[in-house]
């Protein structure tokens, strides 16, 4: 894990268009991390402290059950932020995530970042900014998929 | 051609299953064949005493006929049970190809929908027979479930001629190590070059619209996007007036419309 | 546009001489169709002779209302279009394609092949002729050479009738179809009365034509007779009871997708489809497969379809045009306007049968003006002008 300069960061897609001054207050608070296949980033239910922004690799979100292999959610890659649980109370992870190959990415201190953002206010609108419209694109994209398109016309049986 | 054309027949040849639901024919002329066909072009297929359905050709050009039919009718549920030997009849082939071979020198990228991917085959085996014709040929895929991928078999192959294939279905099962999502966040993933595409888009209607739009958003031009548009058809030779989208008729204008054209089309309800 | 002449000079022909016409039409081959009277409307039917024409008779014409009428002059050619129009006989209402029956290794199919009889058609005013030639586009030409409708068309004889007298609800003028009949007649009457004499002025529109007049008594006609005939036609013009509004309707309809006034006219619109059945340029058509119950013999007929039928944009379980609003949108804006797209003209030749028709009197030149309002000047839609409820 390696600390970050403020220049690399500012090439994420997520971070695009961030003032300078802003993005070098969140490399303070930013490790770049590289995550071989299979690394468990988090559990359902264990405490959210972070967030990574990634880089290349991809990552599987899951839920697990009981007497089955967990099933996938979603899954997600370069340019694409992982964890919204640290933003808000119980700061609890919802679902599960594992590197499901080698992956590279940011990872953000949730606390030191949270700590960031009241002390310098367009930072944290900016950021908050950024993880609302990661959200609802994400929201839509789950909309479309619950659409059930590729379903045969007048609905049918799961596949 | 008009609609008193008779059926030409043609018998099964062999016949595959695809999904549950959804099958490919290859068929072979019993008497003279229809005309030469082009990827994007469709059929209307004639199970006897049942009745007429389109279908898009879901095979390159050349002698034999291939089309995948998805069970979700009278006579597609007919056409589905066809067997080997068996004889249906044959009307076409008719409306607008892809034109691939637009994209020479540049990127061709074909984003498929579910059977969407059937339309879309024999474009891109025609461009993968012509590799050196393109520079990057990238195939976008996204299904309901791992067990409803049309073509699951032959993706291996398609990497292995040149092409770049990402594959997303919107619920995994167990076992499924690919990408979970919409079709439309592959779009990233792959990297596209938006100034070097040329993009073929072939699924639900939803579908295409929010993929062209996608696709827009990253910055390709409405007129390098083509989609593939249906409606109600019956006689296939813009002589019954049922295709009509607009001032489009989709049988001898479409089935394959650029973007640009469909758009403004496609925003207004219940045109 | 003055009518042309294959040689020579227009002819003068008396009313009594409607009856050699018939019978020369006869004797060349023809099976006669024209006006005559018939359950209490003048239709379209076979003449057995010229004495079947609706003599004496007219019709009053109103948004939603046909009465035929007694006339005074006795004329033959006094009315103006009626519930049917020549299409049922170039484009049938229902009609066999072809015939299969199974085979030990799979089917055999057969054209129906009855060779369509020979058609004179008697009366054909200025409006249907342009519909006619309308038809002749759509299902006739290009990829259509050879269809069913092209062989049809092609040994059909046509004697236009120009008007002189506009029924209430013709706009023929204002469509660019008439009162005077563009070319594509082989003979063109125009009826005269008055002072005690019954007369035709007679254009020669073709050789065939020609060939048909030279054996019934007419005398070429002279400069007065020629001028009355040109005048009253020319005057009939000046007379119509309504138009459509001028303009490029084409940018019109194109522009008018979202336009409140759809949802007016919906609120009217019974979505019976009497239109596009009156309609003498409407030409859709479903296919209809059948078997019997061997299910050995199969059998494809086309029938005449409607855009108001809900099943017309049948598409994954559901109709692409459900609402009453867009099927009534989808008529008017492919008669008026996507027709050019498609088609190269306008689909629409100002006869009035669809508001004669219409069960409750939708008047098409008044939603046209309505859409005008809104659309192009940023009228209040609902304040422009409306049919009275019936």
């Amino acid at each position: 894990m390696n600390a970050v300069a403020a220049s690399l960061l500012s090439g994420h897609a997520f971070l695009r268009g961030m003032h300078p001054s802003d993005v070098a207050l969140l490399a303070d608070a930013t490790l770049a991390v590289e995550l071989p296949a299979g690394h468990r980033l988090f559990d359902e239910g264990a405490p959210a402290a972070n967030c990574w922004l990634l880089t290349a690799g991809q990552v599987a979100l899951d839920l697990p059950v009981p007497g089955r292999p967990s099933l996938i959610v979603e899954t997600l890659g370069s340019g694409d932020v992982i964890g919204f649980s640290w933003l808000s109370p119980p700061h609890e992870w919802q679902f599960g995530a594992t590197a499901v190959e080698p992956t590279r990415a940011f990872e953000l201190d949730g606390p030191a970042v949270q700590a960031l953002c009241d002390e310098h206010p367009r930072l944290g609108y900016q950021l908050a900014m950024r993880m609302l419209a990661a959200a609802v694109s994400r929201l839509q994209a789950t909309r479309i998929r619950l659409l059930d398109l590729y379903a045969p016309p007048g609905g049918g049986a799961a596949g | 051609m008009t609609a008193a054309t008779l059926p030409a027949r043609y018998r099964v040849a062999s016949r595959a299953a695809e999904t549950h639901d959804t099958v490919t024919l290859v068929l072979e002329p019993v008497d003279q064949p229809i005309g030469p066909h082009l990827p994007g072009q469709f059929t209307m297929l004639y199970a006897f005493g049942i009745g007429e359905v389109p279908i898009s050709i879901s095979g390159p050009a050349g002698p034999g006929l291939v089309q995948t039919i998805r069970s979700v009718g009278a006579v597609t549920r007919g056409l589905c049970e066809a067997g080997a030997g068996q004889v249906i009849g044959v009307r076409g082939p008719y409306g607008t190809g892809w034109g691939e071979a637009d994209a020479a020198g540049r990127d061709l990228v074909v984003v498929a929908g579910g059977i969407g991917l059937a339309p879309l085959r024999g474009a891109l085996l025609a461009a993968l027979a012509a590799r050196e014709r393109y520079r990057r040929i990238v195939v976008l895929i996204g299904a309901r479930s791992p067990d409803e991928l049309v073509f699951a078999g032959e993706l291996q192959a398609w990497r292995a001629g040149g092409a770049d294939v990402l594959v997303t279905v919107d619920r995994a099962t167990a076992g499924w190590a690919g990408h979970v999502g919409v079709v439309t966040q592959l779009i990233g993933r792959a990297q596209l070059d938006p100034a070097a595409a040329l993009v073929l888009v072939c699924g639900p209607e939803v579908m295409m619209r929010l993929t062209a739009r996608a696709l827009c958003e990253h910055g390709v031009p409405p007129g390098n996007i083509r989609v593939s548009l249906e409606r109600n058809m019956r006689c296939g030779v813009a002589e019954c007036g049922h295709c009509q989208l607009g001032p489009l008729l989709l049988c001898r204008d479409g089935p394959v419309v650029s973007y640009a054209r469909a758009a403004p089309l496609l925003s207004v309800q219940e045109l | 546009m003055q009518n042309a002449t294959a040689a020579g000079g227009p002819l003068l022909m008396e009313a009594a001489a409607l009856g050699p016409l018939h019978a020369a039409l006869r004797r060349a081959g023809y099976r006669v169709i024209g006006p005559t009277v018939r359950d209490g409307a003048i239709v379209l039917g076979e003449l057995a002779s010229a004495d079947d024409l609706p003599f004496g008779w007219g019709v009053s014409l109103e948004p939603g209302g046909y009465r035929i009428r007694r006339r005074d002059d006795g004329a033959a050619f006094g009315h103006s279009a009626g519930p049917q129009s020549w299409k049922q006989f170039l484009h049938p209402p229902r009609e066999k394609i072809w015939t299969a029956h199974r085979t030990p290794s799979g089917f055999e199919v057969e054209p129906a092949d009855e060779p369509p009889p020979a058609l004179a058609f008697f009366g054909v005013r200025p409006c249907d002729l342009s519909a006619i030639k309308i038809q002749d586009q759509v299902l006739g030409r290009g990829q259509h050479a050879g269809s069913p409708y092209a062989v049809r068309r092609s040994g059909v004889f046509i004697v236009a009738v120009n008007c002189t007298e506009p029924g209430e609800t013709c706009f023929c003028a204002s469509m660019g179809t008439g009162p005077e009949s563009g070319p594509g007649y082989d003979l063109a009457l125009t009826e005269m009365t008055g002072g005690g004499a019954h007369q035709f002025l007679v254009d020669v529109g073709s050789p065939a034509g020609a060939d048909v007049i030279a054996a019934v008594p007419t005398t070429p006609a002279g400069e007065t007779a020629a001028h009355r005939a040109r005048s009253a036609v020319a005057g009939a013009a000046d007379r119509m009871g309504r138009s459509m509004p001028a303009g490029i309707l084409h940018d019109l309809m194109a522009a008018s997708g979202d336009a409140a006034r759809w949802d007016d006219v919906a609120a009217r619109c019974l979505t019976c489809g009497n239109c596009t059945m009156a309609c003498p340029t409407c030409f859709c058509t479903t296919v209809q497969d059948t078997t019997d119950l061997s299910g050995d013999h199969a059998e494809r007929w086309q029938l005449w379809d409607s855009c108001f039928d809900l099943d017309f944009s049948h598409l994954h379980g559901g109709a692409v045009r459900s609402s009453p609003r867009s099927r009534y949108r989808q008529w008017l804006t492919h008669k008026l306007g996507t027709w050019h797209d498609q088609f190269g003209s306008s689909g629409c030749v100002g006869c009035g049968r669809c508001i004669v028709w219409c069960p409750v009197g939708i008047d098409l030149t008044e939603e046209v003006a309505a859409l005008q309002d809104e659309v192009l000047h940023g009228g209040t839609p609902g304040a422009g002008p409306r049919s009275e409820e019936s």
